[in-house]
């Protein structure tokens, strides 16, 4: 009778899974959807330069290579305990550090449109800023256990143990990005930085007053200077130099107008014959409007929405576990990848200043793929963990 | 051991303090994130649903593109389909010096070069553009200095211009192998180059088009957009490279100019030009026309002038050359007007042909004037007054009506009037008003001296001679119903006039060389006086204008000679002989039965003397 009972009781109650399967599926399904955005935005740039040997799948083998390559990878991080990530961390993130140092040498470093961030590698292109975002979680959130005495402590012991020393190495990374110079990569490690240490409980007020002093002196220094109004402020009328300055940004948004609700119908983008440059990889949200229209661009907000929320959500459930480690790197992780997307589409609707960053999991891009996938497979294996505990399965 | 020990000692030193992590900072910062995302749905929706409308708009500015398509234009064709004016494909060249780059004497363009953006221009080397001139048979220096100049702005600097002629109306063969060159900047364009294959014969008539296709003179100016058509068009989306990737209205398809048929025969045109133009010449005239119309529907058959210019050239045209003496030039006809004169006066029933008049001595003095006949005097039928051409007679007769009458019938005869033939610049001619007719006015009126008119009136008013009385419109183009004509004389008098001047090419009268093996011809002769500055001159426009058959005519040929200076200067002597070629040819092109006996023997021709007005 007692059988009976439980067994009905488990036929009820659905078996849990031992990883996070809505996670994995909103991944993969982002991936396949930037697959083939990625295709059908570079095919017709593709089969018209002489740098890609005038072949129309050329972004797309090479994109298929990196997913591969990413996929490897995130399975391989999955598999790699988060106490180990967490022993490595400072270890990765130098190497992290020196590889940002690297590239800035001339001769090392590659030279594209003006801004050095790539490494040559004998096969493929690496660029150090993107390994840079997916060591940064893992490396903050350490940096923010170990801080955990002087995080909501006194204030000055607060700012000289607390925030001092991360403002040091802050400074480092924020200069050798802004030599390159990557303004996306540095807003996002920013992100991500304060938002742990914000998170890690860190006080609050001061935290409040330092975006405030942030924000005031930015405002101030726009307002005392026209120009500097001008440059920043360019953004928001493409429509004064649609053929200068606001060139990339004014067809950006006629592909948003031509999508309207349902797309011009998927390979169909005028905007991808050349007009909008970059359209595979930083303005790949255009052409997924223009060929979508507003339903695709809000599939893809939602999924973003949606993997964010998860992540957060791990964050909170290791947080019951007590394991803040690994709640801050499921945290920083949900950071960086609304940040990213957020300034990206944000960008691609005029709503911010052009940055050059891509769109996580989407855009073509080498080594900003993979380390997506690494973070995601990080990010899986917390969860992987936290179910682990729960089930009350003992590691060790 | 001890080191792992210590190691891990430290390590739990420095995480001894656990991390308490504050529920509430995650949830403001999710709310946060998430906040950004409903900003992103937001602005998403506003740019795809409601500001659409611009940016679409903005859109199509940039690469919605309606191409216009050329329309071909229309043939023009004479009465039987042959063609006169026919419009061929060519190719032009053009290039675009702004996308070009001149690079020094011998150097070369790299192999790999690239643009660095959209309006970098490509380097040319100048032995490419060396070839490029050769190619199209032009001086190297002429091309370079093209493609080379440009103008400078308020900067001073120099701005070259997106487009410029290279070459024009080259054949599409020439222009496949300029364009195999393959020189940066030089592209071909599809135009169409008009052909006359009447050459100077139509010149007239036709009138030609300037280079770009718009008509200049002669039909193809008054028919212009008959001919032109409308160009169609084709609103396209072009990628950025210009390639056209779909149409996105209907295509509007070019309507191509109609064809116009003129009443003209492209035969009988020739015979006459080719007739003209030998007679002006040997008689050393400054020019001459002659129309050769259907004596029975008003259709012009021919229309020449000489000189005449060759409109498939592109050479300065004389502006002499260019003038349409028969249509736009008026000049005093002379004697060739007293058939008008003389029938107007029959109508009123004031004659009959075998009345008499006294040509005195061959003088008469009106006031203080006196006409003169060439002839000798004496009492003269009217036939004889016609075939003799008597100025005396025909001023008395005139005489015998009121001004106002004979007003009236030089006026329904058309004179002073344009005769709206469909072609510009024609001329009206100069009728005054019968209030200020002076006697000696209305006498010299009567054989043509104080009455201005060009020859296509002349022409057109013996339409009533050869068609019971009847004028019809002039036109030149194929009428397919015949035009109800305007009844100026009565039949009866149409036929005893045409009878009288029979007798002008007989034995005895003034235009024996008009003559026609074969055929019955009813004409007059004119020579009038040329008028300089208010005062006659000894210099003359000689005319002769008749028809043939006399029986039933079929064709009216007026001929007129300005200022001949071989030696002969009167109409029947000078004119005669190419209205009796003209008219001759004609006949036998258009099958037309004699109706004179064909074994009648031609009486060697008379005396100059004898054939005197």
């Amino acid at each position: 009778m007692k059988q009976i009972f439980y067994q009905a009781l488990k036929r009820v109650r659905p078996s849990m899974a031992s990883y996070d399967k809505a996670l994995l599926w909103c991944t993969l399904l982002l991936l396949a959807f930037g697959l083939v955005m990625v295709y059908s935005a570079s095919i017709a740039q593709a089969e018209v330069d002489k740098d890609t040997g005038f072949r129309s799948t050329y972004y797309l083998t090479r994109h298929v290579i990196f997913l591969v390559v990413g996929l490897v990878g995130g399975f391989i991080a999955f598999n790699i305990s988060t106490k180990t990530w967490q022993q490595y961390a400072p270890a990765l993130f130098i190497l992290g550090v020196l590889l940002l140092a690297v590239v800035l040498v001339p001769g090392i470093g590659r030279e594209v449109n003006g801004s050095r961030r790539w490494l040559s590698l004998v096969v493929i292109n690496l660029q150090p800023s993107e390994i840079m975002k997916f060591v940064v979680p893992l490396y903050a959130a350490d940096y923010t256990v170990r801080k955990a005495a002087f995080m909501g402590g006194k204030l000055v012991e607060s700012i000289t143990r607390g925030l001092l020393p991360m403002l040091v190495v802050m400074l480092v990374v924020g200069s050798l990005l802004l030599l390159e110079p990557d303004f996306g990569a540095f807003a996002v490690i920013t992100a991500i930085t304060m938002g742990l240490l914000f998170l890690g409980g860190f006080n609050w007020r001061l935290f409040a007053g330092l975006i405030i002093a942030l924000a005031a002196g930015f405002v101030g220094l726009v307002v005392s200077s026209p120009y500097r109004m001008q440059r920043v402020l360019g953004f928001l009328d493409p429509w004064k130099d649609p053929f200068g300055k606001g060139y990339q940004l004014s067809h950006s948004l006629i592909a948003f107008g031509r999508g309207e609700w349902t797309g011009v119908g998927l390979g169909a983008s005028v905007e991808k014959l050349s007009y909008l440059p970059e359209a595979h990889t930083d303005f790949l949200m255009a052409i997924i409007a223009e060929e979508l229209g507003f339903i695709g661009v809000a599939s893809v907000v939602l999924m973003f929405a949606f993997l964010v929320l998860r992540a957060f959500l791990i964050g909170v459930q290791a947080a019951k576990l007590d394991r803040a480690y690994q709640a801050l790197v499921a945290q920083g992780i949900g950071i960086w990848f609304a940040v990213q997307s957020v300034i990206n589409i944000g960008v691609n609707m005029g709503l911010m200043p052009t940055k050059g960053l891509t769109l996580p999991l989407l855009s073509f891009g080498g080594s900003g793929i993979v380390a997506n996938l690494l973070a995601l497979g990080v990010l899986l294996r917390v969860d992987f963990e936290n179910r682990q505990l729960i089930r009350g399965v003992r590691r060790e | 051991m001890n080191r792992a020990t210590a190691t891990a000692s430290i390590r739990a030193q420095r995480y001894a303090h656990v991390l308490k992590l504050e529920r509430w900072r995650v949830w403001t910062m999710l709310t946060a994130l998430m906040l950004l995302f409903v900003v992103l749905l937001a602005r998403g929706l506003w740019l795809q649903a409601f500001n659409e409308a611009f940016l679409q708009g903005q859109g199509d500015a940039r690469y919605t593109r309606t191409l216009k398509t050329e329309a071909n234009r229309g043939m023009i064709t004479d009465r039987n389909g042959d063609p006169l004016a026919i419009s061929t494909p060519v190719q032009s060249i053009w290039a675009s010096p702004r996308g070009m780059a001149l690079l020094p004497p011998g150097q070369k363009r790299d192999e790999d070069w690239e643009p660095a953006n959209d309006k970098d221009p490509v380097p040319v080397s100048q032995d490419e553009l060396k070839k490029l001139a050769n190619a199209l048979g032009m001086p190297a220096a002429d091309l370079i200095k093209k493609v080379s100049d440009g103008r400078k702005n308020d900067k001073g600097e120099l701005v070259r211009p997106d487009f410029v002629w290279v070459k024009r109306g080259l054949s599409p063969t020439d222009a496949k192998s300029v364009l195999a060159l393959n020189v940066p900047g030089i592209y071909a364009q599809t135009e169409y180059r008009r052909y006359y294959p009447a050459g100077e014969v139509m010149a007239h008539i036709i009138g030609f088009v300037n280079i770009d296709g718009k008509g200049q003179e002669g039909f193809e100016l008054t028919r212009d957009s008959m001919l032109a058509g409308k160009p169609g068009s084709r609103t396209v989306i072009r990628d950025r490279r210009g390639y056209i990737v779909e149409d996105i209205s209907t295509i509007v398809p070019p309507r191509d100019g109609e064809t116009l048929t003129l009443s003209v025969d492209r035969r009988i045109q020739y015979l006459a030009y080719r007739e003209l133009k030998a007679a002006v010449e040997s008689n050393h005239a400054a020019g001459g026309g002659i129309v050769v119309l259907d004596a029975k529907s008003g259709e012009v058959l021919a229309l020449a002038n000489a000189p005449s210019y060759n409109p498939n050239s592109r050479e300065r045209i004389d502006p002499a050359a260019r003038r349409n003496r028969a249509l736009t030039d008026i000049y005093e006809p002379g004697s060739v007007m007293k058939p008008v004169t003389i029938s107007a006066v029959m109508d009123a029933g004031k004659l009959t042909p075998e009345s008499r008049v006294d040509t005195f001595n061959g003088t008469m003095a009106i006031g203080p004037n006196t006409i003169h006949d060439t002839h000798h005097g004496g009492v003269l039928s009217i036939a004889q007054v016609i075939q003799q051409s008597s100025n005396v007679g025909a001023a008395r007769i005139s005489l015998m009506m009121p001004r106002e009458y004979m007003w009236n019938a030089y006026h329904n005869a058309g004179f002073g009037e344009v005769p709206h033939s469909g072609f510009p610049g024609e001329a009206g001619g100069i009728l005054r008003n019968w209030k200020n007719w002076r006697p000696i006015e209305q006498a010299t009126m009567a054989f043509g001296n104080g009455i201005s008119v060009s020859l296509m009136q002349m022409a057109r008013a013996y339409q009533m001679f050869a068609d019971g009385g009847q004028i019809h419109p002039i036109t030149f183009t194929k009428l397919v119903a015949p035009v109800p004509g305007k009844q100026v004389i009565k039949p009866e008098t149409a036929l005893a006039m045409r009878n009288m001047m029979e007798s002008v090419v007989q034995p005895g009268g003034t235009g024996m060389p008009a003559r026609v093996v074969g055929y019955r011809v009813a004409g007059k002769t004119g020579t009038s006086h040329k008028l300089e500055g208010g005062v006659y001159v000894n210099r003359y426009v000689a005319s002769f204008i008749g028809m043939a058959p006399a029986s039933d005519p079929r064709l009216i040929i007026a001929v007129m000679i300005d200022d001949p200076t071989g030696g002969k200067h009167f109409g029947g002597s000078v004119a005669g002989p190419v209205f009796s070629n003209v008219m001759a040819g004609s006949l036998r092109l258009l099958g037309v039965p004699p109706d004179a006996p064909t074994d009648n023997i031609l009486i060697p021709a008379p005396d100059e003397s004898d054939s005197r007005e």
